[in-house]
């Protein structure tokens, strides 16, 4: 019995001596009792301890007393990794997409050929909005995706002088374009918002494949569903880039630097999803359909591809009289 | 395609109302985070351009060697064609230090 209560004791007193020497190992993991005014301590030991290191200074600016702060450390970790993951992902995603799409299914075809008669689709006003917006939005989506991708694509290209140059120019150009961009997606909200209302026709349009899927063209008005997506999502998304554009525009005047960190998280990420589904827009409107591009080069349709796709508003408009003769020395297929 | 023509002259129109909106209401990186002492000389900011140079300073006739931020203050300001152009370069007759980074 003597022999155990000793053999207890021993094993007692070498936990707590265990426990004595694993003292300062475990206060400084925890970091607790780290002194910051001791002649030698480690930056990383006072970011955990103190989650922000700040000093005092002279500079009015008090914001620059501000040394470390550990959240700035993730958002460095978000534009320079995920980021690029994201963007790369969404985008390079998105043409590999619709690269497959044409590989396998082509582009839609007018099925009656062209007419040769024309149908009014767009007035000057929506071109030249639709224009204004496509315009400021290719100048925006360049210079912005310069600040995500061109350390890592362009300066290797091009060196670090020519590279500064270009990026001093992005900048400003980014800055400047995002003022017609918005009067553009202001003016186009105007504009179509009454014709981009969700009707029935536009649930039975995406149940039948929207034309794109299939052989079948499921009837729509002046906008289908896959019109009206790209409409609300552009106007969800212009909401979001410039609410967090303004934080970013005017730094430190709405917000802080956490503030301004969130706001460029969620700037780059609307944008790059904006990007993509802008590219999607791009190849439906040119390589993608047969005929789209005229409603934006001239205004007008081939009365075939109004009849094709848009059957519903092509039946009201013929209604109201108001397609147009054939030019002079055409050979139409008829339309009807 | 005259409706694309007139959009890229709006575009430009527009986004240079863009550039006085943000002039008036902005201030120089240079004059909003730092004092005269810190490292950016708002002479140098874009929206300086067609500003008016600051005097150099005087130093009332002593034979005292101008401190190297005086000489910066007697830089002259990037014209327009420079930044348009993003020409960064130091211009002829003027001090190297002018085109060393602040």
């Amino acid at each position: 019995m003597a022999r155990l209560c000793a053999r207890i004791r021993l094993i007692v007193m070498a936990i707590a001596l265990l426990m004595l020497a694993a003292a300062p190992a475990l206060a400084q993991r925890m970091g607790a009792g780290v002194d910051p005014n001791a002649d030698a301590v480690k930056e990383q030991q006072l970011l955990q301890q103190f989650q922000r290191i700040q000093g005092l200074g002279t500079i009015p600016d008090t914001r620059s007393y501000v040394i470390e702060q550990p959240l700035g450390r993730v958002w460095r970790l978000f534009h320079e990794v995920y980021l690029h993951w994201i963007g790369t992902v969404v985008i390079v995603g998105m043409v590999l997409l619709l690269a497959a799409y044409q590989l396998l299914h082509g582009t839609v075809r007018l099925e009656g050929g062209r007419s040769g008669r024309m149908i009014k689709r767009f007035t000057a006003l929506e071109r030249f909005t639709h224009w204004l917006l496509a315009v400021a939005f290719i100048i925006l989506a360049i210079t912005g995706l310069n600040i995500t991708f061109g350390k890592d694509l362009l300066l290797p290209l091009i060196g670090p002088t020519a590279f500064s140059r270009w990026s001093i120019m992005a900048k400003y150009a980014h800055d400047f374009s995002s003022f017609p961009f918005v009067l553009g997606v202001l003016m186009l909200f105007v504009l179509w918002v009454r014709e981009n209302l969700p009707t029935m026709v536009d649930v039975r349009w995406i149940l039948a494949g929207g034309g794109m899927i299939g052989k079948a063209h499921p009837p729509a008005w002046k906008f289908n569903a896959g019109q009206k997506f790209v409409f609300w999502s552009v106007t969800a998304a212009t909401i979001g880039v410039t609410a967090s554009g303004l934080y970013l525009l005017f730094p430190f005047y709405l917000t802080n630097i956490f503030g301004m960190q969130i706001a460029q998280a969620i700037h780059a990420v609307i944008a790059v999803l904006y990007v993509a589904l802008i590219i999607g827009h791009i190849y439906i409107g040119t390589l993608g359909e047969e005929g789209a591009f005229d409603s934006m080069e001239n205004g007008e349709v081939d009365l075939n591809w109004a009849k094709q796709h848009h059957s519903l508003w092509f039946e009201q408009e013929l209604a109201q009289g108001r397609s147009a003769a054939p030019p002079a020395g055409a050979h139409p297929s008829p339309a009807e | 395609m005259r409706a694309f023509l007139l959009a890229c002259v709006a575009v430009v129109v527009v986004g240079a109302g863009g550039y006085y909106t943000l002039a008036s209401l902005q201030q120089p990186s240079g004059i909003a985070f730092s004092t005269d002492a810190a490292r950016i000389n708002p002479q140098w900011t874009w929206r300086s351009i067609f500003g008016k140079a600051a005097a150099p300073a005087q130093t009332g006739g002593t034979a005292v060697p101008p401190a190297p931020s005086e000489l910066v203050e007697a830089c002259d300001p990037r014209t327009a064609t420079q930044w348009i152009f993003v020409d960064l370069g130091t211009p002829a007759g003027e001090s190297g230090l002018c085109s060393i980074s602040q």
